[in-house]
């Protein structure tokens, strides 16, 4: 079993987690090591405790590096990034090579400005297709679903246009 | 002309503008919202939203782990 075990570690803000449970998509996560940061954990709890009642993917808990650096947290006044997105970026300090899963754009301004892989839950929905663990008709089924399943936000707009770049990918009609 | 726009905030939240007005870092509530408001807008600009998502179809769809 330990051979299977992932090795690419995904340090998660909240907003992924949720999203990715609203639209029943969290074993898309089984295949990284997903650490959920000490606040994160609680805010996740707090709004969607069905997050953690699954079992195809085994959280980490993880409980933040101390002192937090003084760049980053000059970095987190300036974008008023919540404590979840703090804790995240402050693990991500001690493991650069993550990858950093958040859909909030301040948190991912702040993460690219300190040069770390970030993706948020589209990202993961559409690498589904690629590491075959979905067809893309049942992504597009997932992306068509998010305006009335998910709280992810996104303008219909872009949605619609992603929609039509993966059927034309892989040559399904509208 | 301005707008007037009326929220509701949890009481500690609430408490934390009281302060910071009271001791002079905002003239008033007012002011302190806009500056609060005109901050997140800041990071939170469509175009941004909208780069990063397309980043996100990037890699989702053509990216390398």
């Amino acid at each position: 079993m330990e051979k299977n075990r992932p090795t690419v570690i995904a340090v998660c803000d909240a907003g992924p987690l949720i999203h990715l449970d609203e639209l029943d998509c969290l074993s898309l996560l089984a295949d990284f090591r997903i650490w959920v940061p000490e606040a994160v954990w609680n805010e996740v709890w707090r709004h969607r405790p069905t997050v953690f009642q699954q079992s195809a993917v085994p959280f980490e808990r993880r409980i933040v590096p101390k002192p937090i650096p003084p760049t980053l947290l000059a970095l987190s006044y300036a974008l008023a990034l919540d404590a979840g997105e703090i804790e995240a970026l402050a693990i991500m300090a001690s493991v650069p090579e993550a990858l950093f899963l958040t859909d909030d754009a301040a948190a991912r301004l702040a993460a690219k400005q300190l040069g770390y892989r970030v993706h948020g839950t589209i990202g993961i929905l559409l690498r589904a297709i690629r590491r075959g663990h979905m067809t893309a008709s049942e992504v597009l089924t997932r992306l068509r679903s998010i305006p009335h399943r998910s709280s992810l936000y996104i303008s219909p707009v872009l949605l619609e246009e992603i929609i039509s770049q993966v059927q034309q990918e892989y040559g399904l009609k509208s | 002309m301005n707008s007037t726009i009326q929220a509701t905030l949890p009481p500690r939240l609430y408490q934390q503008i009281r302060t910071l007005v009271a001791e002079g870092w905002f003239r008033d509530e007012d002011d302190l919202f806009i500056e609060a408001l005109r901050r997140f807008l800041d990071v939170r600009r469509p175009d941004l939203l909208e780069q990063f998502i397309r980043e996100d179809v990037e890699w989702g769809l053509y990216g390398e782990e």
